[in-house]
């Protein structure tokens, strides 16, 4: 309890803060800085436990098909059946009135979108320099949702340490025949008029970057030259030691150890400080779980199948897994007020562009290679 | 040929092979000139050719970099028939760059401690990647015959 | 259970299974006689040639590889979704077939070669890539090599006073997929060897031109640095000699002779055929016995799953070859036609 307490005074300002946040004349002190019990700890752990079970607010999402027995024929059918109702549905919601669009200003935080890893490569740059690149493809991204940031506060994903500024973007990837999931699944995509997509996944927003249920993501809702963060993840270890899981030592290989050659040794000590503290080292479920890359420059773009290429090779999890995509949140790599003129808000749409936009948009230092070899030229 | 490359291997016989160090080597792979690695003097300098002619290559005993592992035009502290000499590495063994060369030696100028070189002439190819870099290196490569 | 559905759920089955089961350890030998006659005719082992990829993986590799990923979807699914009626604004790639490439012609450009990595592989990012190497060749004239080739190549150097640096050597090394291919050639200068490790499609390389047009017995060449410094010795005024039209590459059949110990690796525990044979010594021969006993699996060739894997599918491997072809037919016809037009304006 004592602990709840800590967390909730320090993360969530209390009613008497913001009221001194609103009046000026007043100065800023935490109120609840007389109460808060001083309790000796190390750090808090570095990662949290893989939660085993499921979240409250996930439905059930996958269910089995009972229609085995059908011929091609009947199949075929309802395969058209599906294309006719989904794909080229005439009801849509983005024909009612389009939401209003706002201009990028300070503190304006965009959605992101889900996009397949599809692996590295090689590219070079105009001083004739190496450099690796990974592809990442947006395919077949739809806005599902938005939820605004009163109602969201009261939404039991809202975490403590989320801001009441933002609210709550669901984008889901890659429509799927929707036998195959639950009803209470194929639900959640009524409101946006969209098949059911294989992955879902949600992104904090300010109102002013609201993007309305069922517009389509792609990838020109980035810029080439602008940083990204990438959000993917690791690979499963299962179970492991350790020493595989917190590059502990172990303990020799002779000189009198038994049994405990990649063992972690003592877990805590005596008197004041005994026990086993909080975020200890131990073996466990090792890797499977979400990692960031930050600030990753997007080299070049391609429109057609809709590929960015960013840089380094190090993005977590495997070819053709997903990976979140979003607007970088490092201070000297976002996105700046004053150069926000032609950043697309909240999102690209077709409509923009008065010519067709080319195939293949590149970085000014990138080299293209229909160019001629480079002249390399030396440093003065 | 196999004296010029390992003389110290081949001029002790093999029990004395057996306790010394270089009898073995975990790094070879890597070629990477940290402290005891044998080197190869290319200039026409007396001392290195009177190394040579001993059949004593000199010694790295101290690399100047943060890392201490000689890199291609980093400078090392070398024992040369029992003197400390400084020296510029001029060619290496090691894996390079793309369209860098990798030599067969590793190769050495000796230079004094004003920086110029002991000897006035190079007789192999220098990598034509060490004219960007400044320094004492200008005046080594400006005794070099030939570059690649 | 289908071969299809073995190879998604990702289960190990192999025929060494079924050997160990039905096979007794004493009647092996002549069983596998039978069996390695068999095997061959139904596992393709048709492109021999010197010029082949090492695509062998360990078991443990395979197995790593074949772990659960999470989140992980299979490149055929991938495809799917990208071709599914579903699905819009995203372009799928199209397969043209009209044309054929020659049966060999995967070992003329190796490097077009889909990596064989069934987890690793995506068919838009390998499209992509044959592009932007295409794209290169407009500007660069890669010819065909073999490893024991003499090339020259010239390469962008600031500090040259023709900004230019030219070396002329044997290809002893080449490989690398796609972009990162890659080749190394060796020449002796001034007593020196010299080696040069070269990026096929780096845009710093201005011209590769093969001087002499022939292979070796081996894939790499590295033990030329324990040959005698003559057989790595190239002038660099060598003038090229082009093989007469429809004529095959030659092989060099030259066998070397290493210089006596110390050497760079154990050669003797290679199989190389480019060197005479080696004077063993007991050690030499228990060094060699102990890396045979350690990687003898002679239950490998019956591993049908295992040469499945270790391989392109043959289908999509010409498709892609053709591919490649066609473009580089309309390529040199440009070329001709450009050095015609030349030609008259002279």
């Amino acid at each position: 309890m004592a602990s709840k307490s800590l967390f909730t005074c320090i993360l969530r300002p209390s009613p008497i803060t913001l009221l001194c946040a609103n009046n000026n004349n007043l100065a800023l002190l935490p109120s609840s800085y007389a109460c808060v019990q001083q309790v000796r700890h190390r750090r808090f752990p570095k990662f949290v436990v893989r939660p085993t079970t499921r979240k409250v607010w996930h439905v059930r999402k996958w269910t089995q098909k009972h229609d085995d027995k059908l011929i091609t024929s009947n199949e075929q059918f309802i395969q058209d059946i599906v294309v006719q109702n989904y794909a080229n549905k005439s009801e849509s919601p983005l024909k009612d009135a389009p939401w209003n669009r706002n201009p990028y200003i300070k503190g304006t935080r965009r959605t992101g979108v889900l996009a397949l890893k599809l692996g590295t490569m090689v590219q070079w740059t105009k001083d004739g320099k190496g450099i690796n690149v990974t592809l990442l493809q947006v395919l077949d991204n739809h806005v599902i949702n938005y939820v605004p940031p009163e109602l969201y506060k009261f939404y039991p994903s809202h975490l403590p340490h989320h801001s009441d500024r933002f609210g709550l973007q669901v984008v889901g990837a890659l429509s799927c025949d929707p036998r195959q999931f639950s009803k209470p699944y194929n639900n959640l995509f009524v409101k946006a008029g969209v098949p059911p997509k294989r992955w879902l996944t949600r992104f904090l927003v300010t109102p002013d970057a609201a993007v309305q249920p069922g517009t389509p993501l792609c990838v020109n809702h980035f810029r080439v030259g602008d940083y990204v963060d990438v959000q993917g993840r690791t690979r499963d270890w299962g179970f492991q030691g350790v020493i595989k899981r917190w590059h502990m030592k172990g303990m020799p290989a002779s000189h009198g150890v038994t049994k405990s050659h990649r063992k972690m040794g003592s877990t805590g000590g005596g008197g004041d400080k005994d026990g086993i503290w909080k975020g200890k080292h131990m073996p466990g479920m090792m890797g499977n779980r979400f990692s960031t890359l930050f600030g990753v420059k997007i080299w070049r773009i391609n429109t057609k199948y809709n590929i960015l290429y960013v840089r380094g090779r190090s993005i977590a999890g495997a070819p053709h897994t997903f990976v979140r995509v979003s607007d970088t949140v490092l201070p000297t790599k976002r996105i700046k007020a004053e150069n926000a003129e032609n950043v697309p808000m909240p999102t690209w749409f077709p409509e923009d562009e008065t010519e067709p936009i080319p195939e293949e948009l590149f970085d000014e230092e990138m080299f293209q290679f229909t160019s001629p070899s480079v002249e390399l030229e030396a440093e003065s | 040929m196999a004296l010029t490359m390992y003389p110290a291997i081949c001029s002790l016989t093999p029990s004395m092979a057996r306790l010394t160090s270089c009898y073995f080597s975990t790094s070879q792979k890597l070629y990477e000139i940290r402290k005891l690695a044998r080197m190869r003097i290319v200039d026409n300098s007396a001392i290195g050719k009177a190394a040579a002619q001993l059949g004593k290559p000199p010694r790295v005993i101290y690399v100047y970099n943060a890392k201490e592992v000689g890199m291609l035009g980093d400078k090392v502290l070398v024992t040369v028939k029992g003197e400390m000499k400084r020296a510029y590495i001029v060619g290496l063994k090691q894996k390079q760059y793309p369209n860098v060369p990798r030599m067969d030696t590793n190769n050495i100028v000796l230079v004094d401690d004003n920086g110029s070189p002991l000897g006035n002439r190079i007789m192999v190819p220098i990598p034509s990647a060490l004219r960007g870099k400044g320094g004492d290196l200008t005046k080594i490569l400006s005794l070099a015959t030939k570059f690649v | 259970m289908g071969f299809k559905g073995l190879f998604e759920s990702g289960q190990g089955f192999t025929m060494t299974d079924v050997e160990g089961k039905l096979v007794p350890e004493r009647g092996r030998m002549d069983v596998e006689g039978a069996f390695t006659h068999v095997s061959s005719s139904q596992v393709n082992v048709a492109y021999k040639s010197t010029h082949v990829i090492n695509y062998k993986r360990t078991r443990a590799e395979i197995g790593q590889a074949l772990r659960k990923k999470p989140n992980y979807l299979h490149y055929d699914l991938v495809d799917k979704h990208r071709s599914s009626p579903l699905q819009k604004g995203t372009d799928n790639i199209t397969v043209e077939t009209d044309v054929k490439a020659p049966r060999d012609y995967r070992f003329i450009m190796p490097e077009f070669m889909p990596r064989p990595h069934f987890e690793y592989r995506d068919r838009v990012l390998e499209k992509l890539e044959r592009r932007d190497m295409l794209r290169r060749r407009t500007v660069i004239n890669i010819p065909e090599f073999y490893v024991g080739s003499i090339m020259a190549v010239t390469v962008s150097d600031p500090f040259a006073p023709n900004k230019k640096n030219r070396f002329l050597g044997i290809c002893i090394d080449r490989g690398g997929h796609g972009l990162k291919a890659y080749f190394v050639l060796r020449n002796v200068v001034d007593g020196l060897g010299v080696e040069i490790f070269y990026q096929m499609y780096s845009p710093t390389l201005h011209s590769i031109e093969v001087i002499r047009l022939e292979k070796r017995l081996d894939d790499r060449l590295y033990y030329l640095r324990n040959c005698p410094l003559e057989h790595s010795t190239f002038s660099f005024d060598m003038e090229p000699i082009a093989l007469p039209r429809g004529a095959q590459v030659p092989v060099n059949t030259l066998k070397l002779k290493l210089n006596p110990k110390p050497w760079d690796e154990r050669w003797e525990r290679q199989d190389l055929k480019g060197i005479e044979p080696i004077e063993l010594t007991p050690k030499m021969i228990k060094g060699i016995q102990k890396v045979h006993n350690a990687s003898a699996t002679p239950w490998k060739k019956h591993d049908l799953m295992l040469h499945y894997r270790s391989k392109v599918n043959e289908e999509e491997e010409e498709t892609i070859m053709a591919e490649v072809y066609k473009e580089n037919q309309l390529l040199e016809s440009m070329r001709k036609t450009s050095k015609a037009t030349l030609k008259k304006k002279k």
